[in-house]
C-alpha cells in the first residue's frame, strides 16, 4: 500500500518537474509573442504580462514590418535569408550526397588515407570556430569582390554546413543494404541506374529531413552575415541585430521581426518531428 | 543416346537460332563491405572536399599566417609575413586572459549545468512511458532550433531591469529586481542561462539515446540485487552512461566555445569586457577596429584552446575506457 502511494508520489514528482521545464521552455516565447503586440506605452510603464487584462493588444507593430516604412527592408532580409538558405542547403545535399555516397560504396584513397581517414577530416572541421576561418574570408572574399553578394553567403554556408552533412548522409547511406544495389546490378543495372531507381527512392525521407535540418542551420547563420555582409544581402538575423542600434530598442517591432524570423525554425522542428528522424533519436522503439 | 537430343530440344529455340548460350550472369565485384575500388568514389568525395579545401581550409590557413604578419589598411591593404610581434601581444595583454576566462567559464558552467538539467530531464522521459510525453518531446527540442540572436534579443527583454519580465515576476513576489546585464557578475550568469534555455535540449535528446540503449538484462540484475533510485543511479547508471556522458559534453563544449550571437545582442560583450569571450574579442579587434592580424591571433588562440579540451576530453574517455573494460 505504502509502495504504491510511493510510486504515485514519485510518478507526480516526475509530472511536475516536466511541467515547470515547459513552462521554463514556453515563457520566454510567450513574452515574445505578446510583446509583438503591445502598444509602446505598454512596455515603457513596465512589464505587462496578460493580453487584454494587462493592456490593449494592437497590430501597429505588424503593419509596420509588413506594410509600413520597414517593410522594404525586412522583405529584403527575408529574401536574401530565404534565396541563401535554399541554395546553399541545395548545394550542401548534393555534394554532401555524392561524397556520402563515395565515402559508403567505394574505396577512397589518398595516399595513406582511407575512407574512414577522409570522412574522420571532413568532420572534424566542425571543431574549428567559424571566427578563425571568418577573418581570413574577409580578406579573402574582399579580393574576389564576393563580399555584401548572397552568392559570397552561399559559398560559405554551403561550405561550413558540409560536414555535418556528410556525417548524416554517410550514417544513413550505410544504412541501406549493398544487396538491394547488387541485385540491381546483377539485373543489369548500370551503377547510376541502380542509384537512381533502387537507392534514392529509398532514402528520400532522409533526404527531406536533411534538408530542412540544414536549410534551419543555415537560416540561423550569424557570424558570418555578420562579417562577410553590410547591407545589400543583409540577412534577417542582421536585420534584427542592427535594429538595436538604429531606433533605439523598439521592442515591440523588434518581437515581431523575431516571431517571423523564428517561424521557418519552428516549422521545421514539428515537420522532422514527423518524420522519423528525430522519434529514433529519442528512440521511439515503443 | 537419347540424352543428347533431348538436352538440345530442351534448351528451347534460343540454340536452335545459333546464338551463343545465355551469357552468365555478371559478376558484381563490390568488394569487402561493400566497397568497390577504382576511382568512382573518389570522383564523387572530391568537390565536396574541393569546396572545404577552398573555402574552409585555405582561409583557416590565411588566418593563421595572418597571425604571424603586420596588417595595414592604409592605402589598401598590405600584408607583412613572418613575425611573432602579435604573439608576444597576446601573452601580455589582460584583456585576452580576460576573454580567456569568459571563455572557460562560460563553456564549464553552461556544459555541467545543462548536463545535470539534461540528466534529470533524461531520466524522466526514460522512465515514464505514459501518454503525453509525446507532446513534451517537441516542446523541448524548440529552443534547440531557435534563431540565436532572436533567443538573444528574447531574453534581452526578459532581462531588462525596469521593463522585463523576469524582475516584474520577481518584484510580483515579493524579490528585488536584480541587475542582469549591468552587473559584470550577473551578466555572465545571464549568459549561461540563455546558453543553459537553449541547448539543455541537446543534452536531453543525446543522454535519452544513451539510456535507451543500455542493456536492459544489467539494469535489471542491478535492480534486483538491490540497487534502486539514488544509489541505483551513480553506482549503475551513471557508469554506464559515462561514454555518452563524455560525447555529449565534448560536443557541447565545443560548441559553447564558439558562443557569440547570443552575447552580442545581450550584453555585447560587457559590462565593460565581464561577458566578452573570445570569439566576440577577435570580431571586434579584427573587424571594428581593423586590427585583422591581431584578430586573427585572437582566433588562433581560441581554436589552441578548443584543441586542447578535445584532446582532454578524448584521452579522459581513452583511460576511462582501458579502466572500464568498455
Amino acid at each position: 500500500m505504502v509502495r504504491a502511494y510511493r510510486g504515485a508520489f514519485a510518478d507526480a514528482l516526475q509530472y511536475l518537474v516536466l511541467a515547470v521545464w515547459a513552462l521554463v521552455v514556453l515563457f520566454p516565447l510567450y513574452w515574445l509573442v505578446t510583446t509583438s503586440f503591445k502598444p509602446p506605452l505598454a512596455v515603457s510603464q513596465g512589464p505587462r504580462f496578460i493580453p487584454w487584462v494587462d493592456f490593449r493588444p494592437t497590430l501597429e507593430a505588424w503593419r509596420d514590418l509588413l506594410v509600413g516604412p520597414q517593410s522594404s527592408a525586412v522583405r529584403r532580409a527575408l529574401g536574401n535569408s530565404a534565396a541563401v538558405s535554399l541554395w546553399s542547403t541545395v548545394v550542401v545535399l548534393v555534394l554532401g550526397a555524392a561524397a556520402a555516397y563515395g565515402l559508403a560504396r567505394f574505396s577512397v584513397r589518398v595516399g595513406p588515407a582511407r575512407n574512414a581517414d577522409v570522412l574522420t577530416w571532413m568532420v572534424s572541421q566542425r571543431m574549428m570556430p567559424p571566427i578563425v576561418a571568418a577573418l581570413g574570408l574577409f580578406v579573402l572574399l574582399r579580393k574576389v569582390g564576393l563580399l555584401d553578394t548572397r552568392l559570397g553567403l552561399v559559398i560559405v554556408y554551403a561550405a561550413f554546413n558540409l560536414p555535418l552533412a556528410v556525417w548524416l548522409l554517410h550514417g544513413f547511406f550505410q544504412q541501406v543494404p549493398v544487396y538491394l544495389e547488387e541485385a540491381a546490378m546483377v539485373d543489369g543495372a548500370t551503377r547510376l541506374q541502380a542509384l537512381v531507381r533502387v537507392v534514392l527512392p529509398l532514402t528520400v525521407p532522409g533526404f527531406v529531413a536533411n534538408f530542412l535540418f540544414v536549410f534551419m542551420l543555415t537560416w540561423n547563420e550569424f557570424l558570418f552575415p555578420l562579417i562577410l555582409t553590410f547591407d545589400r544581402a543583409q540577412t534577417l538575423p542582421i536585420l534584427i541585430a542592427m535594429q538595436h542600434s538604429q531606433r533605439g530598442v523598439e521592442w515591440w517591432s523588434l518581437s515581431a521581426m523575431s516571431i517571423i524570423t523564428l517561424l521557418p525554425t519552428v516549422v521545421i522542428t514539428v515537420l522532422l518531428n514527423r518524420f522519423l528522424v528525430l522519434r529514433l533519436l529519442m528512440g521511439a522503439g515503443k | 543416346m537419347r540424352t543428347g537430343r533431348v538436352a538440345r530440344t530442351a534448351t528451347g529455340p534460343g540454340s536452335e537460332a545459333g546464338s551463343a548460350t545465355p551469357a552468365p550472369p555478371r559478376v558484381v565485384r563490390l568488394g569487402l563491405r561493400g566497397r568497390a575500388p577504382g576511382a568512382g568514389g573518389g570522383t564523387l568525395v572530391l568537390p565536396a572536399a574541393l569546396l572545404l579545401l577552398a573555402v574552409s581550409i585555405f582561409p583557416f590557413l590565411f588566418t593563421v599566417a595572418l597571425a604571424f604578419s603586420r596588417v595595414s589598411l592604409i592605402g589598401g591593404l598590405s600584408i607583412d609575413f613572418g613575425t611573432v610581434y602579435n604573439w608576444a601581444r597576446l601573452l601580455n595583454d589582460p584583456r585576452h586572459w580576460n576573454a580567456v576566462r569568459v571563455t572557460f567559464t562560460l563553456v564549464v558552467c553552461a556544459a555541467l549545468l545543462q548536463y545535470a538539467i539534461g540528466m534529470v530531464l533524461a531520466l524522466i522521459l526514460n522512465n515514464l512511458r505514459l501518454r503525453g510525453v509525446h507532446a513534451f518531446r517537441v516542446l523541448f527540442i524548440v529552443p534547440m532550433a531557435l534563431t540565436p540572436i532572436a533567443i538573444g534579443y528574447m531574453w534581452r527583454m526578459m532581462f531588462h531591469e525596469t521593463y522585463g519580465a523576469i524582475n516584474g515576476l520577481l518584484r510580483f513576489i515579493g524579490l528585488p529586481g536584480l541587475p542582469w546585464t549591468s552587473d559584470g557578475r550577473l551578466a555572465l550568469a545571464s549568459i549561461v542561462i540563455v546558453d543553459v534555455w537553449h541547448w539543455t535540449p541537446f543534452m536531453v535528446l543525446m543522454l535519452l539515446a544513451g539510456l535507451q540503449n543500455l542493456p536492459a538484462e544489467v539494469l535489471e540484475a542491478a535492480r534486483v540485487d538491490g540497487a534502486t533510485g539514488w544509489s541505483g543511479f551513480w553506482k549503475v547508471t551513471f557508469p554506464m552512461m559515462l561514454p555518452t556522458s563524455l560525447a555529449a559534453l565534448l560536443l557541447r563544449a565545443i560548441e559553447a566555445a564558439k558562443l557569440v550571437d547570443e552575447i552580442y545582442i545581450i550584453t555585447g560583450g560587457g559590462p565593460g569586457v565581464a561577458t566578452e569571450n573570445l570569439t566576440l574579442y577577435a570580431y571586434y579587434t579584427g573587424l571594428r577596429s581593423f586590427d585583422l592580424a591581431y584578430g586573427a591571433t585572437l582566433a588562433i588562440s581560441l581554436l589552441v584552446g578548443v584543441m586542447v579540451v578535445v584532446s582532454v576530453l578524448l584521452q579522459l574517455t581513452r583511460r576511462l575506457r582501458e579502466v572500464q573494460l568498455w
